[in-house]
């Protein structure tokens, strides 16, 4: 590379310092979670302290990282733990342990993307991560913290992160139990906007169950429990019929799921209670989610026809089945990742090229300039404009084409050797290379 | 319009066979919903396929159904168009590659084996007897594609009582979709193959042709009882499930058996060529 590349050569010096649920323990996340005021004062510490071009931070419960660029920090990672103790209190090299990774580019930015994918996620492929980027930028932009680079890396980001989700499997398939057992519903009952729930028990697992279903668009919920309190406490966000559990016999043919979690240590529904309900309903289907441990339906429940029973084994079969398919996804991702990080990069290094333009066109219009003015008496002042306007279209038909060319230049190899060329054969070094070399 | 026959009598199972790859691709592919060409394919399939036998129609003089092979195409037709019918209600590509298959098969032993066959007597009051003729392939069609999707809710069914939740498990459409598309397919079937029972009656009055001693018909009508018992069941009785789904395929059966019955054993006005 020449010396004029060098110099024009725009520097990314993009990094990424963060803790993740990889590297540390869930009181550790826990503790270093910001809030929009303290991402403020991050931004601000960045940008004042460190002299950081821009910067962004991404804190959610999974992970806390902080993304800067056009800064040169000795050591990075000491520099976010030092940070992260000024704001929340947390000494995160007391502990002995290091929960800190620095990735530098290209490697920090391949990261972002991964982020945004879902392949860094607990969840490998969950979609509120996209959204949670998506904040992060509005924040960062919000508070100054964002700049034209960012805000494109962030682009890149989220557009590689909606072709993940459409062009691959990663986000396909449940990874809960509990929305395991909504698919499985579905793909028994179809629809199941008209379809009535009947939740027995009213613990942690009926209720995120039942938050599942009301997404899903169950409107219809009864709950069976022993604590009638405790049943109106979870039923009183979903409008739901509470019912005693010796009651259940007689809700049971209203309903076309049974989604049961209670620890009773008996079965809480058996044979003849279905049989005498599938007489009434017309032997309509009958889906049982048992999430309970022991299990709340007798097994006999399942020989009936058009009854469905589901525990918690199957549901965890669905769960592996769809993971192992997102795990397959994983390389089809990754190119998906290589192919808008080497579409990003070409985007930033044509940002080389535009100070080369600039002073190209302005040398042409300074010569065209000073030829004009020193042949204006020759002509009638009348001619004046038509003049100029002549002159200028010759000359910008003559810089059409290499223009163009120079614009299309990815800024590497033979790029470069055209930039080269053509400050060396017009004399434009001496116009300030660079100068605005992160323009957009 | 003559010349446009042999190539489209080559043309079809080509046209048949590349919507089977291209609905095979997509289902196969988990990542489709379906695919677009498949689609495409098979449009493209059905109206050629409607053009050659308008051609053979007007070349021939006659309603191109004189041969157990103009029989397979005519069928094949049908259930492709009624399958697309299906497709276009319910949003659903992922079971096209379950009834293509069978629609490519009629169509390449029709287009291999057929032959034009003289009519040497045409029939009385030919408008009827045409009309009877075209409804009941319509019906069959009906009943092929309800048969089908039968297997496949019983197959769906199985699965998922035995927690058996493979890749055909996720292809499939809603156990409760797959049961609703053999009842209407079956429903539609009752209708048309009631019409052209009905027709038949009334055209072979009209003609003096004696139906008690053809057995054909009385299988035929029985088969339509039995479809029509699946129906009502669904309906009125509240079978759901694997017993509606074996009701209708015991109709299908017997309507099928009734055919090559009389193909094979029989002689009678009904025995095709």
């Amino acid at each position: 590379m020449s010396a004029a590349a060098e110099v024009m050569a725009p520097e990314l010096g993009f990094f990424c310092v963060g803790l993740n649920h990889e590297t540390s323990p869930i009181e550790v996340r826990d503790a270093v979670v910001l809030s929009d005021e303290e991402v403020g004062r991050a931004i601000r510490a960045l940008r004042e302290r460190a002299g950081a071009s821009e910067a962004l931070v991404i804190s959610t419960c999974n992970r806390t990282e902080v993304y800067a660029r056009g800064v040169e920090l000795p050591n990075p990672p000491a520099f976010v733990a030092a940070l992260l103790h000024e704001i929340k209190g947390f000494d995160l090299t007391g502990t002995g342990k290091s929960y800190l990774y620095t990735y530098r580019e290209p490697e920090s930015i391949r990261h972002l993307f991964r982020v945004a994918c879902g392949l860094d996620s607990q969840v490998l492929g969950e979609p509120q991560i996209t959204g949670q980027v998506k904040d992060s930028l509005s924040l960062a932009a919000k508070l100054g913290g964002s700049g034209p680079v960012i805000e494109r890396l962030l682009d890149a980001a989220l557009r590689c992160a909606k072709r993940a989700r459409t062009e691959t499997g990663i986000g396909r398939g449940p990874v809960s139990s509990a929305y395991a057992a909504v698919n499985l519903a579905g793909k028994v009952l179809g629809s199941l906007a008209d379809k009535q729930v009947l939740l027995i028990g009213a613990g942690e697992m009926a209720g995120l169950a039942a938050c599942h279903f009301m997404e899903a668009g169950v409107g219809q919920f009864m709950i069976a429990n022993r604590s009638r309190e405790r049943a109106e406490k979870l039923g009183s966000s979903m409008k739901a019929r509470v019912i005693s559990l010796e009651a259940i016999p007689v809700a049971l043919p209203g309903a076309d799921i049974v989604v049961s979690a209670t620890s009773s240590t008996e079965p809480v529904v058996v044979e003849p209670m279905v049989r005498n309900a599938m007489k009434i309903r017309k032997n309509r289907p009958l889906l049982f989610l048992d999430l309970a441990v022991p299990r709340d339906i007798d097994p006999q429940v399942a020989r009936l026809q058009n009854v469905f029973v589901h525990d918690l084994d199957a549901l965890g079969g669905l769960v592996a089945q769809s993971l192992a398919q997102r795990r397959a996804e994983i390389p089809k991702v990754e190119s998906i990742i290589e192919s808008e990080m080497a579409r990003f990069l070409r985007w930033h290094r044509s940002l080389a090229v535009k100070p080369t333009v600039t002073a190209f066109r302005s040398h042409f219009d300074r010569i065209a300039r000073e030829e004009l003015d020193r042949h204006r008496g020759r002509f009638r002042p009348e001619d004046h404009a038509a003049l100029e306007a002549l002159v200028h279209g010759i000359v910008q038909k003559l810089l059409h084409r290499p223009t163009t060319r120079l614009t299309r230049t990815d800024g590497e190899g033979d790029g470069i050797a055209r930039i080269d060329a053509v400050r060396d054969l017009f004399g434009i070094e001496e116009e300030g290379p660079g100068a605005d070399r992160d323009a957009r | 319009m003559q010349p446009l026959i042999p190539l489209l009598t080559t043309t079809l199972p080509v046209l048949y066979a590349l919507s089977v790859a291209a609905y095979g691709r997509a289902y196969a592919d988990e990542a489709s919903s379906g695919g677009r060409w498949g689609p495409v394919a098979l449009r493209v399939a059905v109206l050629l396929h409607v053009l050659y036998l308008s051609a053979r129609g007007v070349t021939e003089g006659h309603l191109p159904l004189a041969s157990a092979y103009d029989f397979l195409s005519a069928t094949a037709l049908s259930l492709a168009a009624v399958y697309i019918y299906l497709e276009f209600r319910q949003g659903i590509r992922t079971t096209g590659i379950f009834v293509l298959p069978l629609v490519f098969l009629m169509q390449v032993i029709s287009s291999a084996y057929g032959s034009t066959v003289p009519v040497e007597q045409p029939p009385l009051f030919p408008f009827w007897f045409e009309l009877h003729t075209m409804t009941a392939v319509l019906g069959y069609g009906a009943f092929f594609v309800s048969a089908i999707y039968g297997i496949l809710f019983l197959l769906l069914y199985r699965e998922i009582k035995a927690n058996r939740l493979s890749f055909f498990f996720r292809r499939m459409p809603p156990l409760e979709t797959l049961g609703r598309m053999n009842v209407s397919a079956a429903s539609a079937g009752l209708v048309l193959l009631g019409l052209a029972i009905l027709m038949g009656i009334g055209w072979a009055r009209l003609a003096h042709v004696a139906l008690t001693k053809d057995p054909k018909t009385w299988l035929t009508i029985g088969a339509w009882l039995l479809l029509g018992f699946a129906v009502l069941a669904y309906h009125r009785l509240g079978w759901r499930g694997p017993r509606a789904v074996y009701a209708s395929l015991a109709g299908f059966t017997t309507l099928l058996l009734s055919r090559v019955v009389t193909d094979l054993f029989v002689r009678s006005f009904h025995t095709w060529r």
